[in-house]
């Protein structure tokens, strides 16, 4: 199959020895011609991008000359002017090479920028310091060098001192400091191309998360899921509600119908069901009538106070407050603690007030009325309420 | 030889490439002379060069790699010979030169890639002419644009306006030569499954060129925590800006984790995951946000002109035959990847040799798409069960065919847990799927080379998973550069001629990507890692 009866194929690398039979020789020769279509094609290829970029040179010198040559009217992309270089003629408006631009033409300007390319890299393997004084165009050649990226930079390890193994290091999936791995040196003096780990912004929250940590952080702040989700939940519950509840709105998922899906909401739910079948068992009772009425005013109140509108409406309020008072204590405070936490939240909750449904506002009502006598009872009861009724406003997605 | 088929006479007079600034009009001298004699000339050039680089792609190999020495003896060579572009003889790299003095013929066209000679010059031109017409050969199977795939058709350019260079430098800022696509992604606490796949999307040349030309404008787009917003935003901020630093993937994250996608609720957690489910989640997601709105169904026949869609997707068919009344039925079903397994396939080769198997890529895929299993069936000629012989072939192949093979699995019996088969696979950096794809059954497609170019791949970007099962880590390699059919894909605008990023005229490169650090790899690398999951392109888009 070969072009040659001889000894070794085109590339004339792989040589069979002396006294080979027919069939040995044979194959030295195929392997020898494969060789050559090998080293061929990488050629071609290498061959093509350099002459072609040689070529490109060429052709941007003559034309920035061409525009240089016609005095100030550097606007026009074909200025009506004869010019030549060595390795090319500029003549109406086109470009004709002279000669084989590998020869004419030394150096590669990038074609978008027109400045020289770098043809070394700065650092690493082959590295060449570049001719100071040159402006090069920015793309550079890519830098090989271990522990160091195609650009030369490297990343300072997070946090000396935690004690960890390289091991580690490497991956632990359920440690919310676990680091990116592959990472190596990193100098305590930072030269400009150490880079540290940035820090984002949680979509959700707005606050700014370490990067390494972002994944857990939206585990907890927006799939409630991760280690510390419970606790931080329960924590949140617990004391957030003097803070108006807003970072507990943060809990819930856009677009839940079903509010705050925390351990807290969890106990409260239940609660909320006896309440309903109190509701429905104890339903002709005067006392619940009573609170009934007490409780739809006072739904309005919220957005009395929200929307801060008619004097008249405020009177129902103030109305309501006295008369309320006198029966259930606590659940006064509720409506101070609305009051005292809607003046810095007020305009997400006009929002919010809006994206519920007035029937189940009214729903919401008098699930919380039914309150037995007992002092103590009832203050935990409201104290759910309170959870409960955030939740359900948290909902809308923002 | 005279084997090369016959030019069809064309009234149509042939132009040359109009003159591009930054960029000379002829390759040479010579080839200047050769156009500026007449029409004629220039005419039967351009006809002989085309007829010669379908000779060359599309015919056998033989007819173009035998020449006749000028004694008249026939030589067919493993080695490139040269077609003459001015009289149909084929030549030796010897007799090159005289048939050049005696004939006065001076080009000629290499026949291993189609390059053009200059015999005056003696090298290599790349005519821009010249070298249009071979890389829409090399890149579309043809030398017309208008011979894509139907559906693309619907995203090619229907603005002349938007085309013009003009327009486009008057209403564009250029983007810095730095901005080329290689930055690294942060993890953000294991989360390297994901940062692979995002690695595997940005190196798609198609899924950027489509980005880059305002496939998915986030700024336009109503949907709240869009995941193809956050894709949109991260393929500017890889490709426009300056920034070298490892990218934060926030928008792509709590897009995940707002995601409501039922079938991927176990992927939504803190902890390492799959990163294959991640690439399904990944795709159904931008298909849902991008096309028909309906959901990918899997097992049945779906059809959407969606990005996605159109990159990843292809369909299978299976087809079982009655072993009873011979009956056949025909099943057809989209593809989002091929999956295949190892487990089997490792222990039937591990019988034979004593050493540890060893597979190749190939091995596999015949395993799937070529041999055929015995299953249980219910005919419906016969009206009872039967034996039946099934077998699946790929009814139509995808732009880019994305492989996964199984080196996860559960392992039933007293110690239930998964398991990481660690066996290596040998996978070529070309691919050639024609045996598998159902027109290569029943058929000899030994002779169709134009058929068997159109099925070659290209390896883009292999997803590797190294250490244990839990404890592992995710890091990838992709090929920037050298994409001859990314040049010819519908989306190419504006914005991409603007952008450096790939293409062809740059020696494909390999990288490695390791969360926020990249590195440049060897091809070694990247044939000796163990794959997880593959990427492959398809060379021409035909």
């Amino acid at each position: 199959m070969s072009s040659e009866t001889g000894e070794t194929g085109k590339a004339g690398v792989i040589i069979s020895p002396q006294n080979e039979n027919p069939m040995d020789k044979f194959a030295h020769v195929v392997l020898d011609d494969v060789l050559y279509n090998l080293v061929h094609d990488l050629l071609m290829k290498v061959h093509r991008d350099e002459k072609m970029a040689r070529a490109n040179t060429a052709a941007i010198k003559v034309e920035t000359l061409a525009r240089n040559t016609m005095e100030g009217a550097t606007t026009d992309p074909k200025p009506d002017v004869e010019v030549e270089t060595d390795a090319a003629i500029y003549k109406d408006g086109k470009v004709t090479l002279k000669g084989n631009p590998l020869k004419t033409t030394k150096e590669i300007i990038c074609p978008r920028c027109h400045l020289p390319r770098l043809v070394h890299p700065t650092d690493g393997k082959g590295a060449k310091k570049p001719e100071p004084g040159v402006v090069y165009c920015k793309k550079h050649p890519y830098v090989e060098k271990p522990g160091y990226d195609i650009y030369g930079q490297t990343w300072v390890a997070p946090g000396p001192g935690r004690g960890k193994k390289k091991k580690d290091q490497k991956l632990d999936p359920n440690d919310p400091s676990s680091p990116a791995p592959g990472l190596e040196g990193g100098a305590k003096d930072r030269p400009p191309n150490v880079l540290s780990f940035p820090s984002a912004t949680c979509s959700k929250c707005k606050r700014c998360i370490l990067v390494t940590r972002l994944n857990n952080h939206m585990g907890s702040c927006i799939g409630n899921s991760g280690r510390n989700a419970s606790r931080a939940a329960a924590q949140k519950i617990s004391n957030g509600n003097n803070a108006g509840g807003s970072q507990n709105n943060d809990n819930t998922p856009p677009g839940s119908q079903k509010g705050t899906p925390l351990p807290g909401s969890r106990a409260a739910s239940p609660r909320k069901r006896d309440g309903d079948e109190f509701d429905e068992d104890a339903d002709d009772s005067d006392a619940i009538n009573q609170k009934k009425k007490k409780l739809k005013p006072n739904a309005l109140t919220k957005k009395v106070i929200l929307k801060a509108k008619s004097p008249a409406t405020t009177g129902t309020h103030k109305k309501d407050k006295t008369k309320g008072s006198s029966m259930l204590h606590v659940e006064q405070k509720v409506d101070d603690d609305v009051k005292g936490s809607t003046v810095q939240v007020a305009p997400k909750k006009v929002s919010n007030a809006k994206g519920i449904s007035p029937a189940k506002k009214i729903k919401l009502g008098p699930s919380k009325p039914p309150l037995p006598p007992p002092a103590n009872k009832k203050g935990k009861r409201d104290r759910d309420m309170e959870s409960e009724s955030s939740g359900t406003l948290s909902s809308p997605p923002r | 030889m005279a084997a090369r088929p016959t030019t069809p006479a064309s009234p149509k007079n042939h132009k040359i490439k109009a003159p591009q600034q930054g960029q000379p009009v002829y390759g040479c001298e010579h080839i200047q002379r050769l156009f500026n004699q007449d029409q004629a000339t220039t005419n039967t050039s351009i006809q002989h060069y085309k007829a010669i680089l379908r000779c060359v792609f599309d015919t056998n190999p033989i007819i173009s790699q035998t020449a006749k020495s000028l004694d008249g003896q026939i030589i067919t060579s493993l080695t490139p010979t040269y077609l003459c572009l001015q009289c149909p003889s084929t030549l030796t790299d010897d007799d090159r030169q005289k048939h050049g003095s005696k004939k006065s013929h001076r080009f000629y066209v290499d026949s291993r890639d189609g390059a053009l000679y200059c015999q005056m010059c003696d090298d290599i031109v790349w005519d821009p002419t010249f070298e249009d017409l071979r890389l829409r050969k090399l890149g579309t199977a043809s030398f017309f644009t208008s011979r894509k795939r139907k559906h693309e058709e619907l995203f090619s350019s229907a603005d002349p306006l938007r085309d013009n260079p003009t327009y486009i430098s008057a209403n564009t800022t250029a983007v810095s030569c730095k901005a080329n696509g290689l930055r690294g992604i942060y993890n953000a606490g294991a989360t390297c499954y994901q940062n692979v796949v995002l690695q595997s999307f940005l190196h798609n040349p198609i899924l950027r060129n489509f980005y880059l030309s305002d496939g998915h404008q986030s700024s336009s787009c109503e949907t709240p925590h869009c995941l193809s917003c956050a894709m949109d935003d991260m393929f500017q901020d890889f490709y426009v800006q300056e920034n070298t630093n490892g990218y934060t993937a926030a928008n792509i994250l709590s897009g995940f984790w707002i995601s409501e996608k039922k079938a991927f609720e176990n992927l939504v957690t803190t902890k390492e995951q799959d990163a294959h489910e991640f690439f399904q989640f990944l795709a159904e997601e931008l298909h849902e946000r991008n096309g028909d709105g309906k959901k990918p169904e899997t097992g049945s026949e779906h059809s959407c002109n969606c990005i996605i869609h159109q990159i990843y997707y292809g369909k299978l068919q299976s087809t079982t035959t009655c072993q009873n009344c011979q009956g056949v039925t025909n099943q057809v079903q989209s593809f989002l990847d091929l999956s295949l397994p190892l487990e089997n396939l490792g222990h039937k080769k591990g019988k034979k040799a004593p050493r540890p198997p060893k597979l190749t890529l190939q091995e596999c895929l015949d395993e799937e798409y070529i041999k055929s299993d015995k299953c249980e069936y219910r005919c419906n000629n016969c009206s009872s069960m039967q034996q039946a012989r099934r077998q699946t072939s790929i009814k139509r192949l995808p732009n880019v065919l994305s492989i996964q093979l199984k080196r996860f699995e559960y392992k039933q019996g007293r110690h239930e847990r998964a398991a990481k088969i660690d066996t290596p696979v040998q996978f070529p950096l070309e691919l050639n799927m024609l045996p598998y794809t159902s027109r290569a059954k029943g058929q000899d497609v030994r002779e169709s080379f134009e058929l068997a170019r159109s099925c070659v791949y290209d390896l883009i970007s292999v997803v590797v998973h190294v250490g244990e099962m839990d404890t592992g880590h995710y890091v990838s390699y992709c090929r920037v550069g050298d994409q001859v059919s990314s040049v010819f894909s519908p989306w190419r605008r504006r914005r991409e001629r603007l952008t450096g990023g790939g293409g062809v005229g740059v020696c494909a490169k390999w990288f490695a990507f390791n969360d926020h650090k990249v590195e440049l790899a060897q091809k070694s690398d990247v044939l000796n890692s163990r794959a997880y999951l593959l990427f492959y392109i398809v060379r021409s888009l035909s």
